[in-house]
């Protein structure tokens, strides 16, 4: 018996002491993070930046002034919709983001586009915002996972919705043929149902006769030639330089060659961002915004892009400029790849953290 | 020497595949042995008693596959004074080929012709099976090229290992089948319950294997493994052996009737596959049978209807092995193979149909089918004709129709549920909240608004259609065209009394359901569809009484 407790006893020994380093790691990786998340987030809290649970993950920034109660009106009375369309007029990067905010609500429920439609039976604001709720709707179905992850019901839907939206497209489009919303959200069904390169070619002419610059459109059509859909990591990169270098400063389109940098970039270290080339993308981007119409829209989300790539740049000071401009809403890419609207924030947080924490220490 | 070294080769890998088990029995019991010599008497006899447990299925394994030898197809067997001509063809390709005629001829309903022989030692009867559905499809030369080809396998030396090749493979397949690997298909069941011993090994073995053990299981694994082993070793000699039986059969049958029917089994496969479902066993749930004779006669006359179908069917080869192991080249290979042979000139030989061969056609038929058809079936309540065996197929199958849509709204209304109930749901705007109740995978079940009904409109349409045919066909509104050419259509009668309509239904349908189930419904085109239209008072008194 003695010798059975003795040969226990000897086997203890390494036990305890296995479990004894086990536990003081634990207990020291918990604290040294904890205490560095806070020391981050203490720093970007003395800069007067807002936490992740008072970040707005449904904009990439604030809405235009009058939109946010234009669009809350809208789900009880068209006549909201169709003031704010027609307040917009032609400005067509503003257009596309309201038809795409008032699709996204007629996609959940379309009671108030269908009073709309019969009390202006051809009306084309109408029409678009339509076109555009259907779509939407076949993303619903799909769901944002990748392929494989998605099931044949959903592709079914996805597939079956978006044939339908192509006739209400059409009809947008005829209705206002000036307007390039239309073939903006045809964008998206090109991808969707897999157009072919000739296709998408002339869909793409239909866009650029209308709104050269446009941002949507380019944003679009850039995801088409990125590898997860119908082109390749050449084909974006390509797609994205050409029509950077052609848009004129201020039209914000140097987000692109960052965006096909991003959309293809799947390496766990940043070594990639850092590039001389990636510097320079990103110069062009600073360059841009700072010359771009303060109240352009679409400005917020080139910020987003840039504040992302400043931090991983180790250009603290720069990217905390840029999250100081964007701060409080955070419903953009790179960000909202990442999935639930918690997350989202919290990717945010982390990565603007980091670089405050820099920036508060070589204060 | 080379050929030696494969001979012994494939003897010794015979020889282990019998062995395997007896190796395993002898293993347990020099174990046991070893027990009873070293250990205390009762640890032996409870550990030897448990020893036992793993020898059952391994001695069973043993006779696992011999067992598969003795199985037959049922078929007619018919004789020299029956059929002479098919039996004068089959001994003429035996004497070219260079081999013993058979000595008995089995007509079976499937597509397919196997030379068999019940031997051990002494060669045995020798019995050749011959499907009909070949002989309605194929010319009389291609029939001899098949014959040729089934009796070359059989005549080369060696075929002895190839025989139990043959026999390995169908039991590796078997055993695949039976652990539950590959799954049962719908089309074994149906030829299951119409045709005697078809998909027989699924019946009887697969329940035994099901209640088999871990241990039972793991013994078939190695010995699959093991069969494997044996298949891939013996595989060069086989595939040489097709080429070579392919060969022959062009020489004895011409080059173009052996290239044609390469083509052309695939096809008939195919295609009787589709009869058997779609015509010959269309009222097996309903218990009819088509006319005396028509059973398999009707293949004929589909295979006529569809030329052109199956022309665009035979430009397709199927490409790529059937299963791993079988040593039949694929079939595209084969075909290009005979292609390139130098041309003989025998291109208008034996154009006739091979069913002309057989003295009496039309009785033969009729006899094949009290020979093959299940007890069962065979006193099912024969139609008058194809076109009543569809109507009252459809009309018993739309009797008792059970969709989802019916338990959905059963549990929703707690009523029994009626098409009246469901187009007043709609109606009410309520078939949303209905659609909740239908079986919905995660995703549709997680949607809202716009995106579920997307989700569910589908099933909705599939079952609401379900219900509104089998509303139509209970009011006798409902009348299907037999084609052997189409799928068949459904035409309406617009009234009781009234002829029935020019348009297909489907074309009047799918608007109306449409319409019904959009996201603003309207059930106006399809109630009236389903209201028979008014007929003039002097019918109507006859009409309803």
């Amino acid at each position: 018996m003695t010798v059975l407790l003795w040969i226990l006893a000897i086997l203890a020994v390494p036990t305890l002491l296995f479990c004894g380093w086990l536990g003081w790691v634990f207990l020291k990786e918990f604290f040294s993070a904890s205490g560095d998340d806070n020391a981050a987030a203490e720093a970007a809290e003395k800069l007067g930046l807002l936490p992740a649970e008072r970040q707005n993950t449904k904009y990439a920034g604030p809405l235009p002034a009058g939109w946010e109660e234009a669009l809350a009106r809208a789900g009880g009375d068209w006549q909201a919709a169709a003031e704010l369309l027609r307040d917009i007029g032609q400005d067509w990067d503003r257009r596309s983001k309201a038809v795409g905010l008032l699709g996204d609500l007629a996609a959940e429920d379309d009671t108030w586009l269908l009073a709309w439609e019969n009390a202006r039976p051809d009306d084309p604001d109408a029409a678009v915002v339509r076109a555009n709720s259907s779509v939407s709707v076949a993303w619903q179905i799909r769901g944002t996972k990748r392929a494989q992850y998605t099931t044949q019901e959903q592709f079914t839907g996805f597939h079956r919705v978006l044939r339908r939206a192509r006739e209400e497209i059409a009809r947008a489009a005829e209705l206002n043929p000036d307007d390039p919303t239309p073939f903006v959200t045809e964008l998206a069904v090109a991808f969707g149902l897999g157009y072919p390169h000739s296709e998408m070619d002339r869909l793409w002419a239909e866009v650029t006769a209308r709104a050269p610059y446009h941002y949507e459109g380019h944003w679009r059509a850039l995801q088409y030639w990125c590898k997860k859909w119908r082109g390749s990591e050449e084909l974006a990169t390509e797609f994205a330089e050409r029509a950077a270098a052609k848009a004129p400063s201020g039209s914000l389109l140097t987000v692109l060659p960052l965006l096909a940098h991003f959309e293809h970039d799947d390496s766990d270290s940043s070594n990639g961002d850092r590039t001389p080339e990636m510097v320079a993308r990103v110069d062009a981007g600073l360059v841009d915004a700072a010359a771009a119409d303060p109240t352009h829209p679409r400005l917020p989300e080139l910020r987003h892009f840039l504040a992302y790539y400043l931090a991983l740049q180790d250009r603290d000071e720069a990217a905390i400029e840029q999250f100081r401009l964007v701060d409080g809403h955070v419903g953009a890419v790179p960000w909202s790849y990442r999935g639930s609207d918690d997350a989202v924030a919290r990717y945010y947080c982390r990565i603007r953290d980091l670089a405050a924490l820099a920036v508060t220490s070589t204060d | 020497m080379g050929a030696i070294m494969r001979a012994l080769r494939a003897l010794l890998l015979l020889a282990g595949f019998n062995l395997l088990g007896v190796l395993l029995l002898a293993g347990l019991a020099f174990l046991d042995c070893l027990l009873f010599l070293y250990a205390p008497p009762g640890v032996a006899v409870a550990l030897c008693s448990v020893s036992v447990l793993p020898a059952i299925p391994v001695a069973a394994g043993l006779f696992a596959f011999r067992a598969r030898r003795g199985e037959e197809a049922p078929g007619l067997t018919v004789t020299e004074a029956d059929e002479p001509t098919l039996w004068q063809t089959v001994r003429e390709v035996a004497q070219q080929v260079g081999t013993r005629a058979p000595s008995h001829v089995v007509l079976t309903p499937g597509v397919d012709a196997s030379v068999a022989q019940g031997a051990r030692l002494l060669p045995g009867p020798r019995r050749l099976s011959l499907g009909v559905p070949l002989l309605q499809g194929l010319t009389a030369a291609q029939l001899r090229s098949v014959l040729a080809h089934k009796l070359g396998r059989r005549s080369t030396s060696g075929s002895r290992a190839l025989h139990d090749r043959a026999l390995i493979l169908r039991a590796v397949a078997h055993c695949e089948e039976h652990t539950g690997w590959t799954a049962p298909r719908e089309q074994a069941r149906l030829e299951q319950r119409f045709y005697k011993g078809a998909a027989t090994g699924a019946a009887s073995s697969g329940r035994r294997v099901r209640h088999a053990g871990v241990t039972r299981r793991a013994v078939s694994w190695v010995r699959t493994a093991y069969a494997k082993l044996f298949l891939r070793a013996t595989f060069a000699v086989a595939r040489a052996h097709e080429v070579r039986a392919d060969v022959t059969a062009a020489r004895i049958a011409g080059r173009d009737a052996t290239a044609s029917v390469l083509r052309e089994v695939p096809v008939l496969e195919a295609a009787f596959e589709y009869y058997t479902c779609h015509y010959a066993a269309l009222g097996l749930d309903a218990g009819l049978l088509p006319p005396r004779g028509e059973v398999f006669g009707g293949f004929g006359e589909m295979l006529s209807a569809r030329q052109l179908e199956l022309a665009g069917l035979r430009r397709e080869i199927p490409t790529g092995p059937l299963t791993p192991y079988d040593a039949q080249p694929p079939l595209a290979d084969r075909v290009r193979h005979i292609e390139a042979l130098p041309p003989d000139g025998r291109t208008d030989e034996g154009r006739g149909a091979a069913l002309s061969l057989l003295a009496d056609p039309g009785s033969t038929l009729t006899a094949l089918e009290d020979a093959v058809l299940t007890e069962d079936v065979r006193r099912f309540r024969r139609a008058g004709d194809w076109p009543g065996l569809l109507n009252d197929s459809m009309a018993a199958g739309l009797e008792g129709v059970d969709t989802p849509l019916h338990r959905a709204l059963a549990m929703y209304t707690k009523a029994p549920p009626t098409l009246s109930a469901l187009l007043g749901l709609i109606d009410d705007g309520r078939v949303w909240k209905l659609a909740r109740r239908l079986p919905l995978s995660d995703q549709a079940a997680a949607s809202t608004g716009r995106a579920f009904r997307e989700f569910v409109r589908p099933a909705l349409t599939e079952s609401l259609h379900g219900m509104v045919l089998a509303e139509l066909s209970a009011g006798e509104r409902l009348h299907w065209e037999f084609s052997w050419e189409r799928t068949p259509t459904a035409r309406l009668r617009p009234g009781q009394s009234s002829p029935w309509s020019d348009t297909p239904l489907a074309d009047l349908l799918g608007p109306a359901m449409t319409a019904a189930l959009a996201d603003h419904p309207d059930t106006g085109p399809l109630r009236a569809l389903l209201m028979p239209t008014p007929t003039d008072p002097a019918n109507r008194e006859t009409d309803r009484p």
